[in-house]
């Protein structure tokens, strides 16, 4: 009994990529009513809600060790004057 | 020697990049929250010395965290910004250069009007106009509302303004580029865009519009600083200014 | 060597930290869309004639990005000599900037991929993303290519010949960039969450999430052709 346990414990529990599609689904608030009015439709049957990858993309965030990106827009070009303006006086 | 940066100053430097534009209340929000986390001591009216510290270490790297008015509700914004222009800043690459030249045209036209607005429509003619590659009417539309979403313009009603980060950042360069055109406020002596502009012909002085509301607070008859005539705007209420804030 | 030391002797430390500087520019550039820095670009983009002490300016390239911005570069291929930059704070909820929808889409694939134990076939991965969220996609554009294009060059995933198939079939793997910057253990903890199942019960990856990590990253070369 107990060497089947450990046995069992290492082969460890299986996953299913559908399931984990269907759970994630969930998750990100699809509306599964055919009538669902706003939203994008999914491959399966239903409706996401618009911030459905905000609310995945939140969730990722403390997984992330990502460096935070620096833009700017001064520099990113070539100072050319712009074309005198024509004075009307 | 300025002194040595903590945990507390990187994150708050590292908050400054993702966000790219943050208002006074969520600045001293943010200093507090970066001394919580790393165990570090917090003045809550230090935020300004906060921020030189990190100034400070940035300033090989030609980069500042800068403040602000906004022209849309008088409040104090912090940016970080790049101060270089040079071979290697020019290899930034959000937006292509025919959409740059787009912004460019877009400011010009902004820095030339009146009341430092401009309609989509006169934004989109001088898509028609440009010299590197033209843009089509549906991309040039696609680049502004990029220019929109990374908040370097706001829109409101079909009409573009620069939004207050672009402000921050491209102060010096609007400084150097617009000389000629450029309209400074009366009271608080920056570049003013969005303005009302004294009537009297002999005087024209601009005031920002947040400044003409905290300059005739609680006056009796409003009457221009500078050449004493009477002020014939709409004075915008702080109150007015209150409720444009907490419905952004 | 002579050339180093002529090189050193060329310039004021000055003009060094100044070199350093651009180098950090640079970086920063590139960073813009996660794209590895490759040490041949910054030598000839930036570095030019300070090439010959490029091991004395990345130094004080290092210790800017650690002291200042609380971020470390990276080689993640010794052979090409590439570099990233990762972030030395633990990341903390709220702080971040508005949510990027990609990390979104990336968080599932690199979630799939590690609980099907290193690798999951190209075919079945769209087959999922088309499943969540259909081909072509607001947000995303062409899923397919953000997918095989952006996240690969990114070094997030890698797409690997399986070998003797006909026709020619695609793997993903997680990328050199994922494993630096992503934490096995939270995404088990997140699917324990999304099936409400303790996460433990996935003992392989579990044991995986929460084996010490590796002192540096693996400099030998994966031996399989790639896309
Ligand atoms: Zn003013
Ligand atoms: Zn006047």
């Amino acid at each position: 009994g107990k060497e089947k346990a450990s046995q069992l414990c290492a082969e460890g529990s299986s996953f299913d990529p559908s399931a984990f599609a269907e759970h994630l689904l969930s998750f990100m608030g699809l509306n599964r009513l055919e009538d669902a009015q706003n939203g994008q439709q999914n491959g399966g049957e239903g409706y996401l809600p618009d911030d459905a990858w905000d609310r995945v993309a939140r969730r990722a965030e403390c997984c992330f060790k990502t460096a935070p990106t620096f833009h700017y827009m001064l520099g990113s070009f070539h100072a050319e004057p712009p074309p005198p303006k024509q004075r009307t006086e | 020697m300025p002194p040595h940066l903590g945990d507390s100053h990187r994150r708050f430097l590292q908050s400054m990049m993702s966000n790219s534009v943050m208002d006074e209340q969520q600045a001293r929000a943010l200093y507090q929250h970066c001394c919580d986390i790393h165990k570090a001591q917090c003045v809550p009216d230090k935020l300004d010395d906060f921020i030189e510290t990190i100034n400070s270490k940035l300033q090989p790297m030609f980069m500042q965290i800068r403040k602000g008015m906004s022209e849309d509700n008088g409040q104090q914004y912090y940016a970080l910004v790049n101060m270089a222009e040079t071979d290697v800043t020019r290899m930034s690459s959000d937006y292509a250069d025919n959409e740059l030249e787009l912004f460019r045209k877009t400011m010009d036209l902004i820095v030339s009007s009146e009341n430092g607005k401009v309609s989509s429509t006169d934004v989109l003619n001088v898509a028609d106009t440009l010299t590197i590659k033209k843009l089509k009417k549906s991309e040039a539309e696609q680049v502004l509302n990029r220019l929109v979403q990374d908040k370097w313009l706001n829109e409101k009603r079909g009409e573009f303004s620069l939004s207050i980060k672009c402000i921050i950042e491209m102060e010096p360069y609007i400084r150097r580029m617009y000389e000629d055109q450029l309209k400074m406020c009366h009271i608080c002596h920056n570049v003013a865009f969005q303005c009302q502009i004294c009537d009297s012909p002999t005087c024209g002085i601009k005031i920002h519009n947040p400044c003409v509301a905290r300059y005739f607070k609680g006056r009796v008859e409003p009457r221009c600083p500078a050449c004493d005539e009477f002020w014939p705007y709409e004075i915008p209420g702080i109150s007015f200014y209150i409720s444009i804030y907490k419905s952004t | 060597t002579s050339q180093v030391q002529r090189g050193l002797d060329k310039f004021t430390g000055s003009q060094m930290d100044q070199k350093a500087a651009e180098v950090i520019q640079y970086i920063l550039v590139k960073d813009q869309k996660k794209i590895p820095v490759r040490r041949a670009d910054l030598v000839k983009h930036v570095l030019k004639d300070y090439r010959y002490i490029y091991p004395e300016i990345m130094k004080r390239v290092l210790q800017t990005f650690d002291q200042v911005f609380g971020l470390k570069l990276v080689e993640i291929d010794t052979k090409n000599h590439l570099y990233i930059l990762i972030n030395k704070l633990e990341p903390q909820e709220g702080a971040a900037g508005p949510p990027n929808p990609k990390m979104g889409l990336l968080f599932v694939i690199l979630s799939l991929i590690f609980m099907k134990r290193g690798a999951v076939k190209e075919s079945e991965c769209f087959q999922c993303l088309l499943y969540i969220c259909g081909e072509r996609h607001e947000q995303f554009g062409d899923v397919k290519k953000l997918v095989t294009d952006e996240f690969v060059r990114q070094r997030y995933l890698e797409c690997v010949r399986i070998p003797h198939t006909e026709p020619v079939e695609f793997e993903f793997h997680w990328g050199q960039r994922a494993e630096l910057e992503v934490s096995k253990a939270k995404i088990l903890d997140f699917m324990g969450e999304l099936h409400n199942q303790d996460p433990q019960t996935w003992s392989q990856q579990y044991k995986e999430a929460h084996a010490p990590p590796p002192a540096a990253p693996s400099t030998s070369q994966p031996n399989h052709s790639q896309r």
